[in-house]
């Protein structure tokens, strides 16, 4: 029987090789590799095609989430197991929405991480009981934000490039990072701002932070 | 007299725990007395076992590192406290250094930059990650 095979996304290195003692402590799983922010964790996904990626959503240049929306389009036997220290309903609610079936808190026990990986291996969803207990008590009740709303009116790219912008890359520097010509660039900047109704970069950047697309 | 050093390590985040375990148990040189993962259970684990250094996380559920740092710079001035943080803000930098701690590592820069730290902590020099800007990092840290 082949090793499950175990990819681990993380932008700090301390926490890849925590995971990674932790996975490889477990017989019959592998770490195939491991990728320091969501774009490399796209990138190793359809390199490496595994069966779990713990993947964190706070990461640079393209966070988890967006990360994990791409990787379920591309790689759909990939199972996505996201942890993070965001411990709220809105965030549970956005991991879900986009395709991850696993979610950890980086301050729940290795053993719940553990547990995480080997229901994912069996295709079985796992969230920790705290997120559980959200989701039930909250079903059917979900009130639609206008903001949210918007969000989900961004196409990916749009998406991928908002957060760029908002971590100050100019539409110069997205076009060279995205591969993409600089008028093209521009023109993703302005539907975006158009969509989301912002006025100026700073306000961009503002509703970037408040929808936790960056760190502040 | 003990040859090795003895560590405390406070962070609430398991796999970071874990993962500076891994690199301090890889050096012979380092024994890693605890692990805490909240500012209460440090408090309490620093005083029963006077760590030679403190591996402290600011972010933790209160009291928070830096509120432990000034706390146990007064009961345990001999322990030496290094603060691991993801905070790269000049302010967070100030206000860590107004606790008495004696380092300052990004979590970005911990796997290779932990043990540059101990050692500088261990020869009684201050240690800040290069991120910062080093005439800042002098200044605030001295």
């Amino acid at each position: 029987m082949s090793a499950l095979k175990v990819l681990i996304a993380d932008d700090h290195d301390v926490v890849r090789k925590g995971l990674k003692m932790l996975i490889e402590e477990h017989a019959g799983w592998q770490v195939c590799g491991e990728a320091r922010s969501g774009r490399e964790a796209v990138e190793k996904c359809s390199q490496l095609n595994p069966d779990v990626i713990v993947i964190d959503v706070s990461m640079p240049d393209l966070n988890g989430l967006e990360a994990t929306r791409q990787i379920r389009k591309a790689c759909p036997r990939t199972e996505v197991l996201v942890i993070t220290h965001h411990d709220s309903d809105e965030m549970a609610a956005e991991v879900m929405d986009a395709g991850a079936r696993g979610y950890v808190l980086k301050s729940d026990s290795d053993t719940d991480l553990v547990r995480a990986v080997e229901a994912l291996s069996h295709h079985k969803p796992f969230f920790t009981s705290r997120v559980t207990e959200m989701f039930l008590a909250n079903r059917g009740s979900r009130v639609t934000d206008p903001a949210e709303m918007m969000r989900k009116r961004l196409t990916i790219r749009e998406r991928e490039i908002l957060q760029l912008l908002a971590e100050g890359k100019t539409a110069k520097e997205v076009a060279i990072i995205l591969g993409i010509a600089i008028k093209t660039s521009d023109t993703h900047r302005t539907n975006i701002m158009r969509k989301l109704d912002v006025h100026s970069v700073a306000e961009l950047v503002r509703y970037a932070i408040r929808n936790k697309v960056v760190e502040p | 007299m003990s040859s090795t050093t003895r560590v405390l390590i406070s962070d609430d985040h398991a796999f970071i725990r874990r993962g500076l375990r891994t690199i301090l148990e890889a050096n012979e040189q380092y024994d890693v007395c605890g692990e805490a993962d909240n500012g209460s259970q440090t408090l309490e684990l620093a005083m029963r076992l006077a760590p030679d250094i403190l591996i402290l996380d600011i972010s933790m559920p209160p009291p928070n590192g830096l509120e432990v740092a000034a706390q146990l710079r007064q009961s345990l001035p001999d322990t030496k406290i290094l603060l691991i943080t993801m905070h790269d803000s000049e302010e967070m930098l100030r206000a860590a250094a107004a606790t008495g701690a004696s380092g300052y590592l990004l979590k970005t820069d911990a796997e290779e930059l932990l043990m540059v730290a101990l050692h500088r902590l261990e020869e009684g020099q201050c240690f800040v990650s290069p991120a910062f800007d080093p005439d800042l990092a002098k200044q605030v840290f001295g």
